[in-house]
């Protein structure tokens, strides 16, 4: 197993002022000396962290194994209703739980800035860099080197695994960690497209930050094509890992919402990539067709507005609720009070509304997009990606695995056409009476659970560790061959911040970060204190 | 006359390449508990900014004097010149003190090289809490011992200039924590 630690920066940054301090009260001391791992992402919010995992009321960190570093996303946060952060805490928090020691880094939001510790004890850093747009830092490309090196070195990090596409500090830590000789790990959440303007460039940047990394992670067989053909990385470096879902925490009501109403839950952004405009025009049909059939929709967007005008201009305020922006921690309670979920994306990397939503026991109406069709497979990491230990033990386990199809009594799936959704939602509605929250909430519980995707994510910090270490040659000749022009340009941006990192050596050599000591949180908190401090420097 | 600084006693110190930690007692009493923090910055930093601002003003010169330009150049390069080493310098701190006295209170003092005193006392019972504490800027994260105050929003910090390791940190933060009466079963029970 891999005994790395990994960096996960999420940028989600609340800065108060310049400095903003969080509390310790008492720290204890569990000193490991093995690999620590931090996480980028951009997204992250304290009620998002309630995954009740088996060891979690243990809430003790492991220091013992791979410490990994989760790099930044940019995905929204609350209001904007989103899967994937709450998805790498999951991860992050059942990495704790097994022999990789996490920590996330991520841009402030609001009035939360410093360091703070969340539930088993997973850190967070909110570094004080404010979104400039849609909860994205400004690309300052070298301003955020400094932070993350000092980040690196006190937490003894080892990978850095960032998320998302859109995070400009993801994107930036994610250089400048190469350059610094870390192991990364890329995992991409969204597919893209390729003709417009905005997605060009955006592909020519994730060509940059995709050229050296030294493993990928996609969360459907999609969503891998389309970061293949994106980036163009190697297949053999790209693994898919589907997204699982908390079940302990999305689970069906104990009685099912009775009477003759039928209540359509719809619960997304209300972008245009979340297919609001389809909505518009299956609601008044449904209503229509169906007088016994309530819509609940939650969350907020620009698209709000064509949903209210629907609603006046049908007469429909007594059947569709609009309830905006819904907390994650109540998203739940909202599903919980519908029949069938309902979701019309027009792109879908991997859909965790909908693995929500089965795991409260309601049938699934969907949009046939891409890896929409996959949820339900149970995933198999490719044979072919493994050149070699083809007998080793992760192999085994993966080609054990059996492939599952969920039976199409779970979803529904229809073409993003209008017409295809209300036939759908008819199928659907015909099907209820057949359906039972409970044997579908036993069957997300077998097929998605976190600590198989965190077993798999430790598969590839795995081979990520087993990377060969690059000179900063073999990294400039991979940044060379990204395009005419655009490969000089990456490959002058690369020796600019291998200039500026020795400049920092200099300035601040890393002797003089002084490690940070591990913590032991006991079920009291106010047992908790300070051992052995002499882990720094003298 | 008594000197009393005769009766200090050094029970234990710690250094590093920037600060030292000193804790001792005066009176040979028990009771007045004393940490230091001794700033052992280099003068590289002085010798480097004062020759910068020296090499300024000999540009400045010499474009008035040899290259008859307004003398007014002369004047903003010192006065930048000023500005640069009150910005990089700024009040160098020579030692920075927490007393203990407990019961009564703690008082921390920052002591300026140029001879001057800055004290600041708490009350005993106005402290709820020290705490160690991360910060984390925009470029950098470092430890700060930090006292919760009992009213008021704002924390005190107990080192208010110098930026000295959490391994001397703890050994203040330990003493304040006892004078202050938190939670001491767990110290035994870390040791």
């Amino acid at each position: 197993m891999t005994t790395g630690n990994c960096i996960c920066i999420h940028s989600d940054v609340n800065s108060m002022d310049n400095v903003d301090c969080t509390f310790i009260l008492n720290l204890n001391v569990a000193r490991s000396g093995s690999n620590r791992c931090l996480f980028s992402s951009s997204d992250f919010f304290s009620h998002s962290l309630t995954l009740s995992s088996p060891s979690s009321s243990a809430a003790k960190v492991r220091a013992c194994g791979p410490k990994a570093l989760r790099g930044p996303t940019s995905t929204l946060p609350f209001p904007f209703y989103s899967g994937r952060p709450r998805e790498s805490v999951s991860k992050a928090h059942l990495q704790i739980d097994r022999e990789v020691d996490v920590v996330v880094a991520t841009h402030a939001y609001g009035n939360r800035s410093g360091v703070r510790y969340m539930t088993s004890g997973l850190k967070v850093y909110y570094v004080p860099w404010r979104p400039f747009f849609n909860q994205s830092t400004f690309p300052t490309l070298y301003g955020v080197l400094p932070i993350i090196r000092t980040i690196l070195i006190r937490e003894r990090i080892t990978i850095v695994h960032g998320h998302q596409t859109f995070s400009t500090l993801s994107h930036d830590a994610l250089l400048h960690s190469r350059i610094m000789g870390y192991k990364v790990v890329f995992t991409d959440h969204s597919l893209h497209g390729f003709g417009d303007v905005g997605s060009i460039h955006m592909n020519k940047v994730m060509q940059f930050t995709l050229a050296d990394v030294s493993q990928a992670i996609c969360v459907s067989h999609t969503s891998k094509e389309n970061t293949v053909l994106r980036s163009g990385l190697a297949a053999e470096k790209v693994f898919v890992i589907p997204n699982a879902v908390d079940t302990a925490m999305f689970k069906p009501a104990l009685e099912r919402p009775g009477g003759s109403e039928i209540v359509i839950v719809v619960i997304s952004r209300l972008v245009y990539r979340k297919g609001a405009d389809l909505l518009v025009e299956v609601i008044p049909e449904v209503c229509r067709l169906h007088p016994n059939v309530r819509f609940i929709i939650g969350g907020d967007g620009p698209k709000r507005m064509r949903l209210e005008e629907m609603r006046e201009k049908h007469s429909l305020f007594d059947r569709v609720k609009l309830l905006g922006a819904v907390p994650h921690a109540q998203v739940r309670s909202v599903l919980i009070s519908g029949h069938i979920f309902l979701t019309c994306s027009l792109t879908e990397a991997f859909c965790m509304a909908i693995l929500e939503a089965a795991s409260c026991g309601l049938l699934t109406v969907s949009t046939r997009v891409g890896g929409v069709p996959e949820v339900g497979i149970r995933h198999n990491l490719s044979v072919d990606v493994w050149f070699e230990d083809k007998l080793s033990y992760e192999l085994q386990y993966l080609t054990n695995s059996t492939v599952v199809v969920l039976p199409d009594d779970m979803i529904v799936l229809a073409e993003p056409d209008p017409g295809d959704i209300v036939l759908a939602i008819q199928k659907a509605i015909s099907m209820l009476p057949k359906i039972d929250p409970q044997a579908m909430h036993n069957r997300m519980w077998k097929l998605y659970n976190w600590h198989d995707v965190a077993k798999r994510t430790e598969i590839v910090y795995d081979r990520a560790m087993k990377c060969a270490s690059q000179s900063l040659s073999e990294s400039l000749s991979r940044y060379f061959s990204c395009g005419a022009w655009a490969g000089k340009l990456f490959s002058l941006v690369m020796i600019l911040s291998f200039l500026f990192w020795h400049l920092l050596e200099l300035w601040q050599p890393a002797d003089d970060i002084e490690e940070v000591p591990d913590v032991i949180f006991s079920h009291n908190c106010e047992g908790e204190m300070m051992q052995n401090p002499n882990n720094g420097n003298p | 006359m008594l000197d009393f600084s005769l009766f200090r006693m050094v029970i234990f110190s710690i250094s590093n390449a920037r600060y030292t930690y000193v804790h001792d007692q005066k009176y040979s009493s028990e009771d007045v508990d004393i940490h230091h923090i001794v700033s052992r910055s280099g003068s590289a930093k002085y010798v480097f900014v004062y020759a910068t601002a020296l090499l300024v003003l000999a540009c400045a010169l010499y474009l008035y004097v040899l290259k008859e330009t307004s003398i007014s150049l002369v004047y903003y390069s010192l006065l930048f010149d000023i500005f640069i080493v009150k910005l990089l310098l700024g009040k160098p701190v020579k030692k920075e003190s927490v007393v203990i006295m407990p019961a009564f209170g703690v008082q921390l003092e920052t002591h300026y090289v140029s001879g001057k005193v800055i004290r600041c006392f708490v009350p005993i019972d106005k402290i709820l809490k020290p705490v160690l504490v991360e910060c984390v800027t925009p470029v950098t994260c470092y430890w700060t011992l930090s006292l919760i105050i009992r009213g008021e929003s704002e924390m005190v910090l107990v080192f208010k200039k110098l930026r000295p390791p959490v391994k001397m940190l703890v050994h203040v933060w330990k003493a304040l924590c006892a004078a202050t009466g938190s939670k001491e079963e767990t110290f035994t029970h870390a040791e």
